[in-house]
């Protein structure tokens, strides 16, 4: 089994989106091939920006949508079908900046998609802008004297969002990646993982996050205590949590408001060409 | 006027906007302009004024909405995908009569289409865009050194009619470089605030209330009114044009902005080749020189209008031209920019054997 495509990879070498874009295929291959994933089912959303490039090197059907707007069309797809493995990828820029209410909304209402955000604390594709995660002093394209705002805890803000699965990951560790990605693409209702993803062109943080990440699942933290998720998600400093804060299982929107209808029938709608060569 | 300086048109937009005494600057990046933007963001602190890189393209439109409230000089720049999310705001601040100037520097659409130079927001900036019947003053420039100088008489009729005005470009022309020469610089110690404006009411008597709304349609009614009161007022004094060879000329060019510029080439070359074609630029899209061209309808053999989307001021071409002479069209789509060989060679087949 292999999802990749021929398609030159058109990231800077060294770009942390390898990272996600590896450890993600790692877990899609290995599960189509135990059969708990079904390949015509996945859906791939990704957003405007350097990251999402990722979907033109899976061999998955995907949508490319609006920059800011990949959780509601992630919630748009699942709601319409939800035989469907709904896996969202977004930037930093494009959804805590431009579509930041989306990913509130998504993750209060638990419909079962999965977001993943290329978090590289800058906007990579317009050329090395601050984001809402860069932190106070960046000196970026547009902020030659330093950023004057405060930067925002995706973490936190995703658990008081009430977001039923919520954990951090690194591009510096792989193994952990790919363990994250499945427990979130596996995880009954609205989750994310936040992906520290170092920008090596714009916003190189390989060094400093290397030297502070630890993994909470080598430690005996459990991320079944809401409150405790949310001081732990505080923690930001010579240490760097790594992994899964908070989870949770609740019935998911789809669940409530339709119990198992499906809205997918098999429609006889044209290919484009045939609308074009019609005869009338 | 200074001396001449080399300067990339995206940079140039930013420091006309800056001597046209523009306070504040708010904007979310993208491309093909995130030069202007970042030369805002370099100068604007050094003369303590604002440069605010907002979350959206929908919050910085309302920052300008906000500022624009307190009668003070403000701008956003974007491209054409930003732009459409700001239509809302757009609307709101026409029916608010509050100045403020908006860049867009179009690119190919529609939908995230690509970045290269495009002109398919005509429509979008002269017709409305936003709900309800408005019109924003949207000037459309040629060269470098016409937007440095449009970017001064942007702000200067924002003011006058309390009006957005749109500063319309595209990728081509903020990417160009070329030597420009800036107006003088506005002395912003002495801007007053306006009466109209929502500061503090002082030991004024009314107070000042700006909004969009009127529930009773009447009431609205009247606002509206006043509204096409004054775009009348504009269209009668503020219509803008150049017209090229057009004295002698028996054929008419019509085109605004980067294209306007290749076909002053195409002039060229027809008159080279002893063939009278003139060109008609639109230096304001709206209001839309529809009388000059109403004239010029009486001289020519027919019009050759040439843009760069699916022909879209060729609509107003038509309703100036009225049915009188024939108007023909080409335009590229999706970012392609035509050549001047290809455009002259165009009008050469409408000419068929006369010639
Ligand atoms: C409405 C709209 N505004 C702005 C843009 C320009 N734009 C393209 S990608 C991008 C953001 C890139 O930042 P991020 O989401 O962090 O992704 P990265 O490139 O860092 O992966 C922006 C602002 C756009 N395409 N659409
Ligand atoms: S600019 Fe940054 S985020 Fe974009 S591909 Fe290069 S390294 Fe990656
Ligand atoms: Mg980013």
């Amino acid at each position: 089994m292999n999802i990749g495509t021929n398609k030159k990879i058109q990231w800077c070498p060294g770009c942390g989106n390898y990272a996600i874009y590896s450890a993600f295929k790692n877990v899609v291959e290995r599960n189509i091939e135990n059969g708990k994933l079904i390949k015509e089912n996945i859906v791939l959303v990704s957003g405007i920006g350097c990251h999402g490039y990722i979907t033109n090197y899976y061999d998955l059907n995907s949508f490319h949508p609006i920059h800011g707007r990949v959780p509601p069309l992630a919630t748009g797809m699942r709601i319409a079908n939800d035989l469907l493995t709904v896996v969202g990828f977004a930037g930093d820029g494009d959804v805590y900046a431009e579509g930041m209410n989306h990913i509130i909304q998504a993750a209060r209402r638990n419909t079962d998609i999965t977001m993943i955000v290329h978090d590289n604390s800058v906007y990579g594709l317009t050329t090395g802008q601050f984001t809402p995660t860069s932190p106070k002093g960046f000196k970026g394209r547009s902020t030659p004297f330093g950023n004057p705002e405060r930067p925002l805890n995706p973490i936190t803000l995703m658990i008081v969002s009430r977001g039923t699965f919520v954990a951090r990951g690194f591009s510096g560790d792989v193994k952990h990646l790919e363990y994250l990605f499945e427990r979130a693409i596996f995880h009954r209702g609205f989750s994310i993982v936040d992906v520290i993803q170092p920008c090596v062109t714009f916003n190189n943080t390989y060094e400093f996050f290397r030297k502070r990440v630890y993994r909470l699942e080598d430690t005996d933290y459990k991320p079944n205590d809401f409150e405790k998720a949310v001081e732990k998600s505080l923690e930001w400093g010579d240490k760097i949590p790594i992994g899964v804060f908070y989870e949770e299982e609740t019935d998911t929107y789809e669940k409530l408001v339709r119990g198992h209808e499906n809205f997918f029938f098999n429609r006889d709608v044209p290919d484009i060409t045939e609308i074009l060569t019609e005869k009338s | 006027m200074g001396e001449k300086v080399l300067m990339k048109g995206a940079e140039a937009i930013a420091e006309a906007a800056i001597r046209a005494g523009c306070m504040a600057f708010f904007g979310y990046p993208i491309t093909p302009q995130n030069e202007t933007p970042e030369y805002f963001s370099r100068r604007m602190p050094e003369l303590g004024r604002v440069f605010l890189q907002a979350e959206s393209e929908v919050a910085s439109i309302n920052m300008v909405y906000g500022a624009a409230c307190t009668g003070t000089r403000v701008i956003t720049t974007s491209s054409s995908p930003g732009i459409s999310l700001m239509q809302e705001g757009f609307s709101y601040i026409a029916n608010s009569n509050v100045p403020c100037v908006v860049v867009n520097a179009m690119r190919g659409g529609p939908g995230l289409g690509d970045i290269a130079p495009a002109q398919a927001d005509y429509f979008q900036a002269t017709k409305g865009g936003g709900h309800g019947d408005y019109h924003s003053i949207v000037l459309a420039p040629h060269t470098i050194q016409e937007t440095a100088d449009l970017m001064f008489d942007a702000f200067d009729l924002a003011d006058k009619y309390r009006i957005m005005v749109v500063v319309l470009v595209d990728g081509l022309m903020g990417q160009m470089m070329e030597p420009v020469e800036f107006k003088e610089w506005v002395d912003v110690s002495k801007f007053k605030t306006p009466e109209w404006a929502t500061v503090g009411q002082g030991d004024r008597k009314e107070r000042n209330i700006i909004t969009s709304l009127e529930i009773l349609p009447e009431g609205l009614e009247k606002m509206n009114l006043a509204l096409q009161e004054k775009y009348k007022k504009i269209k009668e004094n503020e219509v803008r044009l150049e017209e090229y060879e057009m004295d002698d000329a028996e054929y008419a060019l019509t085109a605004f902005g980067t294209v306007a510029r290749i076909a002053k080439t195409v002039v060229d070359m027809a008159r080279a080749d002893g063939i009278k074609l003139g060109l008609i630029r639109p230096i304001t899209v709206w209001p839309f020189p529809e009388k000059e061209i109403a004239k010029r309808a009486e001289q020519v053999k027919f019009f050759f209008d040439v843009e760069m989307n699916e022909g879209q001021m060729l609509e107003d071409v038509k309703l100036a031209v009225n049915g009188k002479k024939p108007v023909h069209y080409y335009g590229r789509l999706g970012g392609v920019v035509p050549t001047a060989e290809e455009i002259y060679g165009e009008f050469k087949k409408l000419l068929g054997g006369k010639e």
